[in-house]
């Protein structure tokens, strides 16, 4: 059990305060672990990972006694003690081989986990090409149509997304894309389960195409991995419902009377208030003119100067 | 003049930019750079030549996901071009809950009340006696409360040998200790506050303070009442006090003198068990007990 942490300076007040509870959330940081036993190709794929997501993620070296599917309260205490919410779990035995548990907490508890076993892996250092910076932003590719359908494909992809795609940003540099996480779902097996997914990464380079557009081109970067889905643990459904909320600050705001029609065209109703029919315009006729007040006074003043000029004449 | 020749020629320099072949159009959540391809893989293709495959399949949705991309409205930034980008539609959980509201204090509900609006202060304020601006408050403020001055009058009706600095020290520190007495009060009030109407905290909304008061007074009585309960005899032996509270709404429940046997026997035996079962051990001090009877 931590013990609650009184802060005695300004700068643990402040670490602290970071670490409450926010409308708009940090970049959740995740924690990669190898297990009692590990394989190479765990461990090159667990090193990977972590660089991909670096600089929101902290690499336990040594070994731990772990076992998320059992017992979560090691869990429970690497995210209160790091405030890390994301974990990687690399582990390697007979029956489970090459294996990487993703699992995300909320509220330092245990949300949903999923197990994946490595059947062949690519370690990033084996490719001998350019790779991308530290810390950009991937984009995420997901191909196939089993993304969604299968609880485990479901959970992956989300889970995928949540570790890579950093801080909600409103604009992004386009010079900024470099790399891209492609995620394959391979054909069902013949018994109805869920196959292989292919998960590859490469580096974009953008090259003229004689129209605005880039012609995009790919390199392999790595990580390089071909997985099956182990066993999953999914999120309980009042748990996962308020992990959902979204704070009222951040909800788009509704706009009065414009609405959205299922050809997907935008539809406005508009009030023009009440209609002024004395300014309204007819048709022009001399009869219809209106005449004011000083227009009738002179008419009368005109008719009697006529009559004085008579007068005058004879 | 024909160019469409040249046109033709300079167009087959380039590569192309758009994507054949997708038969059901692909989805995207530019928010999260995110392209979803629904489209079926090609089983055969997959198995032949893998990474040939790979690559290309995702060379083709990185290019539709880019052509997307380029065309959000951009604007340009110190950091080069920069697009904007839409809301991500794909739905992700928060590490953590909503932050929780501040409930209400008594003075916010007074002000309230009153139409009161707080109202922006300047930090500095101008100083008469030294011609300097000063902070409002805090260290080298001007709220020093004048002990300060080096000589104090004495006010009409005062003990002339009363130290007058002194009880300006003194009416502070009571100042002080008030003013932390209410912000106590204000805690306390606010934690059972949000006891009692979590429906309103667990959407985000400041929890009902109205009754506060009376909630936080049906609290403290309910603790005196297990207080009362909790000396060794369960209050048997306690004196009554004049005017202390009384438990409301405990009623005994004698069982009717005649009743099904079965009915009895059951309720005796869960009793044994509970005492002397399997499960017992909690509930006897078993060492104890066995004293107990021994001195006897």
């Amino acid at each position: 059990m931590l013990r609650t942490i009184t802060p005695r300076n300004a700068r643990v007040k402040r670490v602290l305060k970071n670490r409450e509870a926010k409308t708009e959330e940090n970049i959740k940081t995740a924690i990669f672990i190898r297990g009692s036993q590990t394989s190479q190709i765990v461990n090159d794929a667990l090193s990977d990972l972590y660089m991909l997501k670096k600089p929101y993620a902290i690499n336990f070296t040594k070994k731990n006694q772990i076992h998320p599917f059992e017992d979560q309260s090691n869990l429970q205490f690497f995210s209160q003690k790091n405030d890390a919410s994301l974990f990687v779990i690399g582990t390697h035995s007979k029956k489970r081989p090459h294996t990487l548990t993703f699992a995300r907490m909320f509220d330092h508890q245990l949300l949903d986990m999923i197990e994946v076993s490595i059947e062949q892996g690519t370690a990033m250092k084996d490719f001998k090409t350019p790779k991308s910076a530290i810390g950009m932003k991937p984009c995420f590719m997901f191909n196939g149509d089993m993304w969604d359908q299968n609880p485990s494909y479901i959970m992956f992809k989300s889970m995928l997304l949540d570790f890579y795609h950093g801080q909600t940003v409103d604009k992004v540099a386009l010079a900024g894309l470099e790399y891209v996480i492609s995620v394959t779902a391979g054909p069902m097996t013949s018994e109805g389960k869920p196959g292989k997914i292919y998960l590859r990464t490469y580096t974009i380079s953008l090259k003229r195409s004689g129209v605005k557009l880039p012609r995009i081109e790919l390199v392999e970067m790595g990580p390089s991995l071909d997985m099956t889905f182990g066993r999953i643990m999914e999120a309980k459904p009042d748990v996962w419902k308020q992990s959902l909320r979204v704070p009222k600050e951040l909800k788009p705001k509704k706009k009065k009377n414009i609405t959205k029609d299922e050809m997907g065209d935008t539809v406005g109703r508009i009030h023009l208030g009440k209609q002024d029919f004395d300014k309204i315009q007819t048709r022009k006729m001399k009869g219809l003119k209106k005449r004011t007040a000083e227009d009738k006074d002179d008419a009368s003043t005109d008719k009697k100067q006529r009559v004085d000029d008579s007068d005058d004449e004879e | 003049m024909d160019v469409s020749g040249v046109l033709e020629a300079h167009k087959q320099k380039f590569k192309s930019v758009s994507v054949e072949g997708k038969v059901i159009p692909v989805e995207y959540d530019l928010g999260l750079l995110a392209a979803y391809d629904q489209n079926p893989v090609d089983e055969a293709e997959l198995k032949k030549n893998k990474e040939e495959y790979l690559h290309s399949l995702s060379r083709d949705n990185a290019q539709l996901l880019f052509n997307e991309i380029f065309q959000l409205q951009t604007i340009s930034d110190d950091n080069g071009v920069m697009a904007i980008l839409p809301a991500p539609t794909t739905l992700l959980p928060r590490e953590k809950p909503l932050p929780k509201p501040k409930p209400e204090t008594r003075w916010e509900k007074f002000a309230k009340a009153k139409g009161i609006v707080n109202r922006k202060k300047e930090r500095m304020v101008y100083d008469d006696a030294t011609g300097e601006y000063k902070p409002r408050w805090g260290y080298k403020g001007i709220n020093d409360d004048g002990s300060k001055d080096w000589i104090i009058e004495v006010p009409a009706g005062a003990n002339p040998m009363e130290d007058q600095y002194e009880a300006r020290r003194e009416a502070k520190k009571e100042r002080i200790e008030r003013n932390e007495k209410r912000r106590q009060r204000n805690m306390e009030e606010a934690a059972v506050a949000t006891k009692m109407d979590q429906k309103a905290v667990n959407k985000g909304d400041r929890p009902n303070m109205d009754n506060a008061r009376s909630l936080k007074r049906k609290e403290i009585e309910s603790q005196i009442l297990i207080s009362k309960n909790s000396t060794a005899s369960a209050g048997k032996f306690d004196e009554a006090i004049k005017g202390d509270l009384k438990p409301k709404g405990i009623k005994r429940q004698f069982a009717p003198t005649v009743t099904d046997l079965s009915k009895e026997k059951a309720g005796n035996m869960s009793i044994l068990d509970r005492v002397v079962g399997k499960n017992g051990e909690d509930l006897v001090n078993v060492r104890k007990a066995i004293k107990a009877t021994k001195r006897q």
